[in-house]
């Protein structure tokens, strides 16, 4: 009885994990994430998804803070913010997140606030996104692990 | 916009309302029109921004543009040339009108002074004349009456008839004295008191001379009245009709008489003066007309008085023709042209110059003319006119010009001779052409000549502004046209400079799908549940996709070739690796193609040379797939041998047959290295000759210059049939170019295209890096099956000159009659000479071969030369197994070599496989394989077990091309790492090549099983790929005891990073930013780290201590490398690099910095390298392409210290 749990949670993790590739939330970074994680350090991919998004609620509180005033922003301070949060989301393999980093990054070099505080918007909206979805995902390995059932492999073809 | 402020300007001037407006509007179009006029460019400058939004109307903007341009510009020059020529005509007309009028002017008036004196000479002379006459006559008249006067007083009051005879007599003679001596006297007349008449007279008509005298008869000598006054009238003489007149011919010059007297009637008579004339005793003056003569008479009269002056005696009258003086006036005309009359006060004619009739005859006989009755009309008119003009009060003199006479012009000058008894009037008339016409004519000629003169000249002057400003039009022309040029260049290098930024924005986006293709592909090649089909496919797309990446990184370098910012890097690298393995990636295609691709290098070719490695494969990736495209049957040979920059010459003569073409471009080179030589004196410059030569469509000798053009192709429909931009040969001449080279199509026997090409390329320090291995002592024997002709030559070739015995065979049958004849020679030792169809040469060969003691086969067979389409393959496999023993086989396959295949060769014990095209170092590989198995055989032999032969099973590396990848500086930064271990004669080293792989597992009854241990195997080789160094335990560990300081602000990255290092084994501190990251090298305790890093210091330190206790004497740098984040706050990447390499100055210390960033451009990269940074890679990190760069940046310490220790 046990066994059929672990293998419909197994399948629901595996579906779930695919349907977030599929729908372009992540990529092949957070496969090799994953792939980092073992024995030794168990709550890797939890650990560095939580960092990252402290990281990135933090960024977005400054880029929001530099991009309330409606004149003199200072688009170099935001734009090391995108590029840290670029660097971070693609590290982690958040690629709703880093692609509109990519944007972002590009409003601010023509310094386009209007554009930077929507792109900032979606980034807001990506990220808290994300972090329900890995939320799920990580619960659901929680269940799993529970059920005394292993996580499993799953490759993204 | 500027006629707007105009407008405005004018706006403000004061001035009624509806004037102003007009008047605003008036300016404003002509304003408009001079500011489209002065700045026709204008317009043109403001558009661009919107011709780049609009692009479809930009062409036909600028066509209106370019013809309205060309229009005004004709207009404007049409215009001046107009206002030029108007000028022209102005200044010619106003030059030639003015010397014609002061010429005239001046002309006129000299003449006309002259003309006046003419004249005034003209109308003196028959005055004077007169006036002589006149006075002549006078004088005359006074020396008659004197001589009268005596006579008669000697005889005073003659009293007898015989006294008064005598009287007469004597007056007649004194008479005739004074007559005679007077001829121009007409007639001289005495009349005396008592009627006696004497006369003497002169006919000029018949030029004879009479004597007049009336019969005394009737006259009373005395008494009868001759006192009485009264009786003294003129009816005495012609009253006296009763008298009888004599007239006497006489001599005219003797005065003799001639003749009888005859009787005359009185009235033939001359005028004789008589006693009425001279009523108050003074002379008076007549003129009077005579029968005899034509022309009227002057006559004068004066009275004699006797002694006592107190009666008149009698009358004398003297009478002179005028005739005389019209003879001068005729004379004056004759010269001077004209007519001259003169008159009496009265108007009567008195002498003309014209020979009209100057009296009328009327009835009562001829009578004086008046002037304007003259039959001359000349005279008349001009008589007419003064009467006119003056009246009755005429002045002295008249001196009128241009008197109009009927249609002529006429001078008339009257002087006035105001005699006391004969007022005379002198007329002259000159008909004006008769001075001026000559003047008039001359003037009239003068200006023809001056108008046609002008008009020829402003003729010339027109052609001339036509050819001068022709000039200008086409000066301006050619202006406009430059303007146009230049705002096209200037539109033309803005829409590239926006091209090229688009594209280096755009290099990230593309790169980053393209890699993460890759890296799936990665994936899934590491993926176990593949079957082998799809392996080789994945495989296959795996290649394509670095292709394409490589494209995309091209595309982008292209912008940077062209706008020359392309910075050639300066690498070791190993140039026949980076051939062979373009050679392998073509021959696909190629055999696709049922085309040969062969590599062909000589062995002087240095291994390692330095360079830009991704440029030189560029250069010949370029070359091969033109060739590969023009080419469908044959083969392509990518030939290189090299030469010694010094030691040119003797090249030069060695190979002059060979670059007889080429001569122009050899003395370039001796000139360039020359250069070199003096630039560079201890460079080991080697000149690197290829050639690509193909057996395809060729190029026709007269594009093979430009094809080297952009956007050329030799021939233009080669894009529809081949595709291609005909970028590849010019990037490929840039390139070449850029590393000192040159590159030509030069003329080739036979079909096809021969491109050569020299490039100069430094070869490291290092010596000894032609170290051939020497086969020739091995006794070996190869015997070559292949399909390909030109492969099989160049390979044989090869194989003689090195010593080893080398025979070839093209196709199966011919291959089982040398196998049978080689090996099979003790049982068929004397079938050799039956053997007919083996050639001399073979048979030469295969002699010599027998002479080899103890000869090592090897046969190298084409697994084409096997039949694959039917079954048949496997019993010829089962034919040569049997020769297996005697020889070593190697296999030559194709890259779609079906796994069947290759599981029947494994089984049957064939290991030595690899893929074609085989070329030198494949076969090096091949060679040492077998020597190293002999040797093995040998030993094993002794042992007693010669079973395991499987080390040995060979198969072929399919990430081969990895070195052609996307990011070629970072591995070739680690490549020449991996290539100085690489040598081929060093057997027993653990490297492996590449192209043969220990596939021991080989067990083929699972064929999953074996995939699966494959695959980590296969892993692993990548892994030896990019570090080159054979790893005892598991590829993850490969980082085991390096100690690498991470320097990472990002906590995400910073954590991943750490992992993922850590499970490789690596040992790693964490800093947040640059100075952190600085501090801690300095330090040399790892005790002073950030305190953030406390915990994970305290487990490292126990690790660390470890290794440091193992190797003491390792540097004393607490790292062996730092990952270095570029963009960190406090203190960026650069910065930090900078801080590190200037803290190093003075040791020996350089901590290799790797460095760590997002953007992916190679700017970046230099910007990474210059600030010295040893290695760059980009986010996300790749594992292994981290590892690769890791270890060849830490390894050779590693080796050091361990060999040290």
């Amino acid at each position: 009885m046990n066994t059929t749990v672990v293998a419909q949670l197994q399948r629901q993790f595996q579906d779930y994990i695919v349907s977030l590739y599929q729908q372009g939330f992540l990529d092949n970074q957070f496969s090799e994430l994953r792939k980092l994680q073992d024995e030794g350090t168990p709550d890797f991919v939890s650990e560095v998804v939580s960092l990252f998004f402290d990281d990135c609620s933090k960024l977005i509180d400054t880029m929001s803070r530099s991009l309330e005033r409606p004149d003199n922003v200072d688009f170099k301070q935001v734009d090391s913010g995108v590029h840290q949060l670029k660097g971070s989301s693609s590290s982690v393999g958040a690629r709703r997140v880093k692609n509109v980093c990519i944007s972002f990054k590009e409003c601010c070099h023509v310094q386009n606030r209007e554009g930077c505080l929507r792109c900032l918007q979606q980034v807001d909206y990506e990220y808290k996104m994300l972090k329900t979805k890995l939320q799920d995902l990580f619960n659901l390995e929680q269940q799993i692990l529970q059920a005394g059932g292993t996580i499993p492999q799953v490759d993204i073809n | 916009m500027r006629g707007d402020s105009f407008s405005m300007s004018i706006e403000n001037i004061p001035d009624s309302p509806m004037v102003s407006r007009k008047k605003k509007m008036k300016i404003r179009k002509v304003f408009d029109k001079m500011t489209q006029w002065v700045t026709p460019w204008r317009s043109n400058l403001e558009s661009p921004r919107e011709m780049m939004i609009l692009r479809g109307d930009v062409e036909q903007d600028e066509f209106q543009y370019a013809s309205s341009h060309c229009l005004s510009s004709y207009y404007s020059v049409f215009v001046v040339r107009l206002a030029i020529m108007v000028m022209l005509a102005i200044l010619i007309g106003l030059l030639t009108v003015l010397t014609w009028h002061f010429t005239r002017i001046y002309t006129k008036q000299s003449l006309k002074t002259l003309a006046y004196g003419l004249r005034y000479e003209l109308l003196q002379r028959p005055v004077l004349r007169m006036w002589s006459v006149v006075n002549t006559t006078s004088e005359l008249t006074t020396a008659q009456v004197k001589l009268s006067e005596y006579v008669i007083k000697k005889s005073d009051k003659p009293t007898t008839q015989e006294e008064l005879v005598e009287m007469y007599q004597a007056m007649k003679d004194v008479t005739w004295a004074l007559f005679a001596s007077a001829k121009a006297l007409n007639a001289i007349t005495i009349n005396y008191r008592n009627g006696f008449v004497q006369a003497f007279h002169r006919d000029p008509a018949s030029s004879s001379t009479f004597y007049i005298f009336s019969d005394l008869k009737n006259y009373s000598i005395n008494g009868i009245g001759p006192e009485d006054v009264s009786g003294w009238n003129n009816q005495s003489i012609h009253g006296n009709m009763s008298a009888i007149w004599y007239q006497q011919q006489l001599d005219p010059v003797t005065g003799e008489k001639l003749g009888k007297p005859l009787k005359i009637p009185p009235d033939d008579l001359i005028n004789i003066a008589g006693i009425s004339q001279v009523p108050d005793g003074e002379a008076s003056w007549h003129v009077t007309v005579s029968k005899y003569m034509d022309s009227p008479l002057l006559s004068a009269a004066l009275p004699v008085f006797d002694a006592s002056n107190k009666s008149i005696v009698a009358v004398v009258g003297v009478t002179t023709a005028l005739y005389s003086v019209g003879q001068l006036m005729r004379d004056l005309v004759d010269v001077h042209g004209g007519h001259i009359y003169l008159t009496s006060q009265e108007g009567y004619l008195l002498a003309t110059s014209t020979n009209g009739p100057l009296l009328k005859n009327t009835t009562n006989g001829p009578k004086l003319m008046k002037a304007i009755d003259s039959e001359e009309w000349v005279i008349r008119a001009g008589a007419q006119w003064l009467e006119k003009t003056y009246g009755s009060k005429r002045p002295q003199e008249v001196h009128a010009e241009n008197v109009k006479l009927g249609n002529q012009r006429y001078y008339i000058d009257s002087f006035y001779l105001n005699l006391k008894r004969l007022p005379i009037v002198s007329v002259v008339i000159i008909p004006r052409k008769f001075i001026m016409g000559k003047v008039d004519e001359r003037a009239f000629k003068t200006l023809i000549i001056l108008i046609s003169a002008s008009v020829c000249i402003f003729f010339i002057g027109c052609v001339c502004i036509l050819i001068l400003t022709n000039g200008v039009s086409k000066e301006m022309k050619l202006r406009a046209e430059l303007i146009r040029q230049l705002d096209a260049r200037r539109r033309a290098e803005a829409s590239s400079n926006y091209k090229s930024q688009f594209l280096a924005n755009m290099s990230h986006e593309l790169r980053t799908p393209m890699a993460a293709v890759i890296g799936l592909l990665d994936i899934l090649i590491s993926d176990d549940c593949l079957s082998n089909e799809q392996y080789a496919t994945v495989t296959q797309i795996r290649k394509c996709s670095t292709a394409l990446l490589r494209l995309l990184n091209n595309i982008l370098d292209l912008s940077k070739v062209e706008s020359g910012k392309l910075v050639l890097e300066e690498a070791e690298f190993d140039l026949g690796r980076e051939l062979e393995g373009l050679v392998d990636m073509f021959s696909v295609q190629c055999i696709n193609h049922n085309v040969e691709t062969v590599l062909d290098l000589s062995d002087d070719m240095p291994a390692l040379v330095r360079g830009d490695s991704a440029r030189l494969v560029q250069i010949f990736a370029n070359l091969i797939s033109n060739s590969i495209k023009f080419t469908t049957t044959g083969h392509i040979i990518l030939r290189g041998w090299c030469e010694n920059i010094n030691s040119l010459h003797d090249e030069m003569s060695l190979t002059v047959d060979r670059k007889k073409p080429w001569a122009p471009m050899k003395t370039k080179l001796v000139q360039h290295r020359n250069h070199l030589q003096k630039s560079c004196k201890n460079a080991n410059k080697m000149v690197l000759w290829f050639e690509v030569d193909d057996t395809g469509c060729g190029i026709d000798p007269s594009k093979w210059d430009s094809v080297f053009e952009s956007f050329e192709q030799a021939d233009p429909s080669t894009t529809r049939t081949h595709g291609g931009t005909g970028l590849g040969l010019c990037i490929v001449r840039n390139l070449v170019n850029k590393m000192g080279g040159e590159i030509k199509v030069v003329q080739k026997n036979g079909v096809g295209t021969l491109m050569r090409l020299y490039l100069i390329l430094s070869t490291p320090e290092t010596a000894d890096q032609n170290i051939q291995p020497d086969f020739s002592k091995y006794g070996l024997v190869v015997l070559l099956s292949m399909y390909g002709s030109t492969a099989r030559m160049i390979t044989s070739k090869w194989l003689r000159k090195h010593g080893i015995a080398t025979v070839e065979a093209s196709d199966w049958n011919e291959l089982t009659q040398i196998i049978r004849d080689l090996l099979e020679m003790g049982s068929r030792d004397n079938s050799f000479d039956s053997q007919n169809n083996i050639a001399d040469s073979l048979r030469a060969e295969l002699s010599n071969i027998e002479e080899i003691k103890n000869p090592v086969f090897v046969i190298v067979v084409d697994i084409g030369v096997l039949d694959l389409t039917t079954d048949i393959w496997k019993e010829q496999l089962n034919y040569l197994d049997r020769f297996s023993i005697k020889a070593k086989f190697a296999w030559l396959l194709k890259h779609d070599t079906s796994n069947t295949v290759k599981t029947e060769l494994r089984r049957k014990g064939h290991v030595m496989m690899v893929n074609k095209p085989l070329y030198k170092a494949k076969m090096i590989q091949i060679l040492e394989a077998v020597i190293k198995n002999r040797k093995r055989c040998n030993g094993l032999r002794n042992r007693g077990n010669g079973s395991d032969e499987s080390h040995d099973c060979l198969e072929i590396d399919p990430t081969q091309f990895d070195t052609c990848s996307s990011d070629d500086s970072s591995e070739t930064s680690g490549e020449k790492h991996i290539d100085k271990p690489v040598q081929p004669s060093t057997l027993h080293s653990p490297v492996l090549k590449n192209y043969l792989i220990d596939a021991t597992n080989s067990n083929d009854d699972s064929r999953s099983a074996s995939m699966t241990q494959k695959n980590p195997e296969e892993e692993d080789w990548k892994d030896r790929l990019y570090s080159g160094i054979v790893l005892d335990g598991k590829n993850l560990k490969s980082l085991e005891g390096i100690r690498i300081l991470l320097a990472e602000d990002t906590p995400v990255l910073q954590r991943v990073a750490t992992i993922m290092l850590e499970k490789m084994g690596a040992t790693v501190t964490a800093v947040w930013d640059g100075q952190q990251a600085v501090d801690s090298l300095n330090y040399k305790s790892i005790n002073a780290q950030d305190p953030t890093e406390e915990h994970k210091s305290s487990e490292e330190e126990t690790a660390n201590n470890s290794i440091k206790s193992q190797s003491s004497l390792r540097n004393s740098s607490p790292y062996d490398l730092i990952l270095m984040d570029c963009q960190m706050p406090k203190m960026d990447g650069y910065e930090a690099t900078k801080a590190i390499r200037r803290a190093e100055i003075g040791t020996e210390l350089h901590i290799p910095i790797v460095a760590l960033t997002a953007h992916a451009m190679s700017s970046d990269e230099a910007k990474c390298l210059e600030v010295g940074m040893d290695a760059y890679l980009t986010k996300p990190i790749d594992r292994k392409l981290m590892v690769s760069t890791i270890l060849s940046l830490t390894k050779p310490s590693i080796f050091q210290t361990s060999l040290s220790a």
